[in-house]
């Protein structure tokens, strides 16, 4: 493998290289601008935390193209500066218990799926994602959040499903390119 | 093959979800509504005989204006960004509470057990 190579390869060297850390980068800003974009829409719903999360785009994405740590980091990094943004630091305790869930179901169920059917993992880590947060939710507000759940279920479903089906459409495109 | 174990296993899910959803929506509840914070009940009133009144509940220096009036308990006003709690108008479901959840509020029907208890305010 040449030096070239290794710097077009995403899955190249030991070290993180520039060529990767630039990359990974550019998919925490874009997180964070389809974060903003979220926040700036109308919420309809009696109840917090049904969205659809247009950031997981970037979640499933980075998952299936990257190694499970440089996901992760994305994710963490996307996390944390959108709470500082945002000016919501209560928040970041959901999106975090969240995010761990979603990871540590969407990573290794990666193993199993092809390019084809990533949009099953995006439904299983929103489901999760949910339940994360809904954990999170129990522990600082008590057992009465709980009935949250099948509401939660159904929205992590659909938000799953179009966030993954966006993310699917990019691996696909972007592969021609970086394949 | 594979395709259908995928959508079968996403539909069941849905399923379980739309279940879970309209057993909560359905369930029955009393007229005995408790206002928690931190998990712990603030509040608990009987609206059928509750008399019209505003409460301020403080959380960190902000504020949620619960408002009783004809029956009906709603939060009014909210020092929360997002403003959940006032969107989602009065209390009307057992599956839906009122919840704040920066200010660590809930507004909810008490549990059926509960239902017995003098009609005090608690703390």
């Amino acid at each position: 493998m040449t030096a070239a190579q290794m710097l077009m390869s995403d899955k190249g060297g030991e070290n993180m290289n520039t060529h990767k850390l630039t990359r990974l980068a550019l998919l925490t800003g874009t997180a964070l601008i389809l974060f903003a974009v979220e926040m700036q829409l109308p919420y309809p719903f009696p109840i917090p935390g049904i969205k659809p999360g247009l950031a997981n785009i970037i979640t499933v994405y980075a998952v299936y193209r990257y190694r499970a740590e440089e996901a992760a980091m994305v994710v963490f990094a996307r996390i944390i500066l959108a709470s500082v943004f945002c000016g919501n630091i209560s928040s970041l305790l959901y999106s975090v218990s969240g995010s761990v869930l979603c990871l540590a179901g969407m990573i290794p169920l990666k193993k199993f799926l092809d390019a084809e059917h990533i949009w099953f993992g995006s439904v299983i880590g929103a489901v999760l994602h949910n339940a994360g947060q809904l954990i999170a939710a129990f522990f600082l507000m008590g057992s009465s959040v709980l009935v949250y759940f099948p509401f939660l279920i159904l929205s992590g479903c659909l938000a799953g499903g179009f966030t993954g089906l966006c993310a699917q459409l990019i691996v696909k495109y972007l592969g021609r390119f970086y394949g | 093959m594979k395709n259908k174990i995928f959508i079968l296993i996403i539909a069941a899910i849905f399923l379980a979800g739309i279940l879970g959803s309209i057993y909560v929506m359905t369930r029955p509840h009393g007229s005995r509504v408790d206002i928690i914070q931190d998990g712990k009940i603030l509040y608990s009133f009987d609206l059928s005989s509750a008399a019209d009144r505003t409460i301020d509940i403080e959380y960190n220096g902000r504020i949620n204006r619960v408002r009783l009036e004809n029956g009906q308990i709603y939060v009014e006003e909210a020092d929360c960004p997002d403003k959940i709690c006032v969107k989602t108008g009065p209390l009307h479901s057992d599956g839906l509470p009122i919840v704040c959840l920066p200010n660590h509020l809930i507004i909810k029907f008490a549990d059926k057990d509960n239902d017995g208890s003098t009609d005090a305010d608690v703390g």
